[in-house]
């Protein structure tokens, strides 16, 4: 139970500034990811929380302790690397005791907790294998099961899934956040997988060129992303060029959409003017009912393409194209007309 | 026009910028140094021109230097493409050279044509000048143009963070004992190079170097003829082929330059020859082509001596078709004995190479058009250059430092033997003249070194030395190619394995010790079984055993702290130096080793049993030789721990350390057991190394005879000229092989690893 904080921390390497005055404060317990495109510094970052690499600037905390110069072995953190870092000399016991000799638990109790933790991460049995004998998810667990042996008070994950294939990421990732339910042990998870980071976190950080620029729940960040980035990195979004023409109420905005060639009521959450982009995310496309007369455009269905559980439909919106999600039972075909509705609160107004 | 300066020059050209190469400033920086060489001649022929002459302002000279130098000024204003001078192996050995040899002449005022070469190689070293200028110029202004500023100290907090208690040991020790018995004795050479007679300026001994008919002599005298025919009494006639004599520096360059081409184009012709084509009985001459590289000092050479004699097999060939014997003597003699002996050095880096081509690379090439010579030029050759180049340069360095050959063909006028020669005769002086000549050998090495490292380092090929990860392109070879394969590869494989096989058969006495003539009659193994019966000889396999195991244990400690600051001390100018030093070794020709270890222990342990002139009864020469063997041959451990750690990535490392292991105990308890494998073999390959070495164990040995290793009782048999130790020496030589089959069967057989561990 370890509240993690980093204040204004910087690494630089050489030319570049892998991360730039970061600050992030990570709760107890809490399972907070760190996402960006690849190079943006997550990996650097999660290194400054294990010892790795110490920061230019800044300073880290753990639990009010300053612990920035501290060396990785003084921090009693766990990290989980993405190519898993096993020793292939040891076997799988041996991998996993190494932390509890370390720590000069008597022979006993290390083959009572390497059991327990083997056990818990579903690997019985394959304590005499070496590495180069387990499948990559064995591995990972191993992996995992090395860093949780020893009880740390940080775990770090750094894109632990990436070497897996698609079915077996999904089935660890379940795993690894029921484990991580129950141990309550404040975990750090760096990831570019925005399915990982929405269905695991508490609170997700995105970052970008070494600055975090949003953080909140996975739903907020969705929902209401502050910058373009964050929208267009999350999921996917129609992005749209707009001038603000009226403020109609604290967090509704009318927007004048050249493309679209009307006027539309959008939602926001700073203060904008100007120009401004319109973001919609495809599933807040809908086809109109009857009953609404706000936001309700003519479109021509351009392309049709079923990717099973729903339709992803290219529509011509007056001057813009446009994807949007429909229920798989529809029947559309190209050139097709519908009248589409977008609801204010699924638009949002950004700041250019 | 701007000038050009981007490495991607062929891009560059094609954009169509009129692009001046490095070959005009060349052309022009020899025109002008012909002009002046002639102009010289005229005016002051060959007799040393007054002192006042040459410190006046003014003269045809100081025009020459002048259109020397500005041409490459007005080209590079013009749009050459000095990035060649940096990027291209030969123009940068050639500037690094200019470095130290125009200064040189310029300082020692040196006339005649060393003066004219300085001229041309003054444009050169004006090219490379201006280009570090003008990179040095656009990396300060790249570096001024990043956001971030930390302050200096930050920037030393976050670097001393990397260090702990081992990293720091490793690195203080490491860098002390190679300063110690690395810098400190080469600098001792270069006082003592210094110091003059008594009342000559400084710099006396260097300019005698550089000028006395000894040293450099441009013309032949009319009684040195590279062939003769001599006709004995009883009417036979031989053809002796001596070689030229151009003084003791120049005959050591000509001989390295000839040594070094030849192996290189014969090692380049094979190895391409077994990389790509597939034929009946290829893997036989894979294997037979190797043998050259067992090294059996002295013995290696006489047997060439024997095989081109008189009544060698050439002359058996030659007598019967031209009625004459073919002998081979002095510096033809050396030639030939290092071309053969060497040539397998570039074969097995060349042939790394070519496998390390990425087959996919020259299918893309082919697809665009490019085949046969086209696509071995053009896409295939660069690729394998920087192995190849890596061979090369090895053999350079063999070949001036080479002891055996010239010992064997008595060729006195050759670097190595001179300073060999005065270290033996002059011993209780200072050999100041010694030192100056083995501190031009030196510089000659490390320039070449130095050259190809900047070269290699800075193509990002990478692929050297790593051949076979994919499976190579072989082609099926045509009739003809199989008659010249049958017909001239393998004879010249066959006959460059001969010496080899001759030290055999004179180990087994199945030939006599003073010509080729195999029977199996006398057959024996009296000298081989002497070797260890006969308390007189076995004291030299004892030594050498002893010796062997010690300093190769010494080198793998060394090794492990400098290969482990260097890759992960991750403080850029401490691994860099460390770095350095470590390889530099390579680059120290032997009888520079000894030299410098000569004045190292004379001058810091005057008057106790380490002081080499202390008397043949009590210096303590094991102490000097195993000293040196560690340092000296510690570059071929390093080179295997590196690879060994290379293969560790270093998240294994963070993954203990995050775990709380201390940097000691991951190093001990995680790095070294992952490259036991890689260091056992760096420890054999040492002990070959060190068990073979000769240049330290014939000087400083020979200050204690009974100290000796094997090397030394194998020269004492040649410069003694005593015929019964032939045989024995030839055991000898018949021991080194087998333990060098020993340990590479080692390698190769119980470690899987590679056997190309000879070269860069
Ligand atoms: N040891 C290092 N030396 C030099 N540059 C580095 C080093 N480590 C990281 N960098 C640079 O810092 C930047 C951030 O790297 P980092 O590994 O943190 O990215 P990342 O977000 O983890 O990317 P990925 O998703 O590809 O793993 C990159 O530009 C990288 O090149
Ligand atoms: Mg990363």
């Amino acid at each position: 139970m370890t509240r993690i904080r980093l204040e204004n921390v910087t690494k630089v390497f050489g030319p570049v500034v892998a991360v730039d005055h970061v600050s992030l404060d990570i709760e107890s317990g809490e399972f907070f990811t760190i996402i960006g495109p690849s190079g943006c510094g997550k990996s650097t970052t999660l290194r400054v929380i294990a010892g790795f690499e110490v920061p230019e600037e800044g300073h880290v905390y753990f639990d009010d302790v300053d612990v920035t110069f501290k060396k990785p072995y003084e921090r009693n953190t766990a990290m989980v690397f993405q190519n898993y870092a096993l020793w292939p000399h040891m076997t799988v016991f041996e991998n996993v005791a190494y932390g509890l000799r370390l720590r000069k638990f008597s022979e006993d109790e290390i083959r009572r907790r390497v059991k327990e933790v083997l056990e818990m991460v579903g690997l019985e049995g394959l304590e005499n294998r070496y590495p180069l004998q387990l499948s990559g998810g064995q591995q990972q667990r191993v992996a995992l099961a090395r860093a949780l042996v020893v009880e740390p008070q940080v775990l770090l994950l750094d894109e632990p899934l990436s070497n897996l294939d698609a079915k077996m990421r999904v089935e660890m990732r379940e795993e690894l956040k029921n484990l991580q339910r129950r141990l309550n042990i404040t975990t750090v998870y760096v990831t570019h997988d925005q399915i990982e980071a929405l269905s695991l976190s508490d609170r997700i950080a995105v970052m970008n060129k070494g600055k975090i620029l949003q953080v909140g729940k996975p739903d907020e960040l969705y929902f209401r992303p502050a910058t373009l980035f964050v929208a267009d990195f999350l999921g996917r979004s129609n992005i749209l060029d707009g001038e603000v023409i009226e403020v109609l109420e604290p967090h509704k905005v009318l927007v004048r959409v050249p493309d679209l060639g009307a006027d539309i009521v959008a939602s926001t959450y700073n203060m904008i003017r100007g120009r401004v982009k319109i973001v919609v995310r495809p599933e807040g496309i809908q086809t109109a009912g009857f009953d609404v007369i706000e936001n309700v455009f003519d479109a021509e269905v351009e392309n049709v393409m079923f990717l099973g559980d729903k339709l992803e439909v290219r529509l011509r919106v007056g001057g813009a194209s446009m994807i949007a999600y429909m229920p798989n039972t529809m029947r559309l075909a190209k050139g097709d007309k519908v009248k589409i509705h977008i609801p204010p609160d699924r638009i949002v107004a950004l700041q250019v | 026009m701007k000038p050009r300066l981007t490495s991607n020059s062929s891009q560059d050209a094609e954009a169509g910028v009129r692009s001046y190469s490095l070959s005009h400033a060349l052309f022009f920086g020899l025109i002008a140094a012909v002009i002046y060489y002639i102009a010289y001649e005229i005016t002051a022929p060959n007799t040393p021109l007054p002192r006042a002459r040459y410190g006046s302002i003014g003269g045809p000279e100081y025009i020459a230097w002048l259109i020397a130098l500005l041409f490459p000024v007005l080209i590079f204003y013009k749009g050459a493409d000095y990035s060649k001078v940096k990027f291209s192996f030969s123009w940068s050995f050639l500037s690094i050279i200019s470095y130290i040899y125009v200064p040189m002449i310029l300082l020692l005022r040196i006339p005649g044509l060393p003066r004219a070469v300085a001229i041309l190689l003054s444009s050169l070293l004006a090219a490379s000048f201006l280009y570090s200028a003008d990179e040095f110029w656009r990396n300060f202004k790249a570096s001024r143009a990043v956001g971030i500023k930390t302050p200096f100290s930050k920037r030393v907090r976050t670097a001393l963070f990397r260090l702990d208690a081992l990293l720091i040991v490793f690195i203080t020790l490491g860098t002390t004992i190679l300063v110690v018995f690395l810098l400190v004795p080469v600098v001792l050479i270069l006082l003592n190079a210094f110091t003059p007679p008594v009342g000559e300026p400084f710099y006396a001994n260097f300019k005698r170097v550089f000028t006395a008919r000894k040293y450099v002599s441009l013309f032949r005298f009319a009684t040195e003829k590279p062939w003769t025919f001599v006709t004995s009494e009883t009417g036979y006639k031989t053809l002796v082929i001596t070689g030229v004599n151009h003084g003791i520096l120049l005959n050591s360059l000509i001989n390295s330059v000839i040594v070094t081409t030849v192996a290189t184009l014969l090692g380049v012709l094979v190895a391409f020859v077994l990389a790509r084509y597939r034929f009946p009985g290829k893997g036989v001459i894979r294997l037979l082509a190797v043998v050259p590289l067992f090294v059996t000092p002295f013995v290696n050479s006489y047997a060439v001596r024997l095989l081109f004699g008189a009544q060698g097999p050439i002359s058996w060939v030659t007598e019967r078709l031209f009625g004459f014997d073919v002998e081979i003597r002095a510096l033809a003699g050396v030639t030939i004995a290092q071309i053969m002996a060497f040539y397998p050095i570039v074969y097995l880096n060349a042939y790394a190479g070519f496998l390390g081509v990425d087959p996919t690379l020259e299918e893309q090439a082919e697809n665009l058009g490019a085949k046969g010579f086209r696509l071995f030029r053009t896409v295939t050759l660069p690729l394998a250059l920087p192995g190849i180049a890596a061979g090369s340069i090895i053999v350079f360095i063999f070949s001036l430092e080479d002891l055996g050959a010239p010992i064997v063909f008595q060729e006195q006028r050759l670097m190595s033997y001179k300073i060999y020669q005065t270290f033996t005769t002059e011993i209780g002086t200072t050999l100041p003249e010694a030192a100056a000549l083995a501190f031009v050998m030196l510089a000659l090495a490390v320039v070449g070194f130095l050259a190809i490292k900047s070269y290699v380092g800075l193509r990002s090929y990478a692929m050297v030395a790593k051949g076979g990860r994919w499976k190579s392109r072989e082609r099926k070879l045509g009739p003809v190619g199989l008659i010249l394969v049958y017909f001239l590869l393998l004879p010249l494989i066959i006959w460059t394995m001969m010496p080899q096989l001759t030290v055999i058969m004179m180990a087994l006495n199945m030939t006599p010790a003073n010509a080729f003539k195999p029977s199996l009659e006398g057959a024996t193994l009296k000298y081989f079984l002497s070797l260890f019966k006969n308390p007189d000889v076995f004291i030299y396999v004892k030594n050498t055993v002893t010796y062997a195991l010690t300093a190769v244990v010494f080198a793998v400690v060394i090794s492990i702290m400098v290969a482990y600051s260097v890759s992960r001390g991750r403080i850029r100018v401490l691994s860099q130096t460390l770095d350095a030093l470590g390889t530099i070794p390579l680059a120290i020709p032997g009888l520079v080793v000894a030299l410098g270890y000569f004045y190292f222990f004379h001058r810091l342990f005057t008057g106790t049993a380490l002081d080499p002139l202390s008397g043949p009864t009590t210096f303590q020469a094991w102490v000097v030789l195993i000293t040196a063997y560690t340092i000296r041959k510690m570059p071929f451990v390093l080179r295997s721990v590196y690879a060994g750690l290379q293969q560790v990535h270093e998240n294994l490392e963070e993954a203990a350390m995050n775990l709380g292991a201390t940097r000691r105990r991951t190093v001990f308890g995680i790095v070294l057991p992952l490259i036991i494998t890689y260091l056992v073999s760096g420890a054999v390959v040492g002990f070959i190394y060190v068990s073979t070495e000769v240049s330290t164990s014939i000087t400083i040995g020979g200050l204690r005879p009974d100290q000796a290793p094997m090397t030394f009782y194998m020269m004492d048999v040649f410069q003694g000229g005593h015929l019964e130790g032939i045989q024995i020496a030839a055991a000898m030589g018949l021991l080194l092989i087998l333990i060098q089959l020993a340990a590479i069967l080692l390698i190769v057989v119980g470690l899987k690893q590679s056997y190309a561990f000879i070269g860069a």
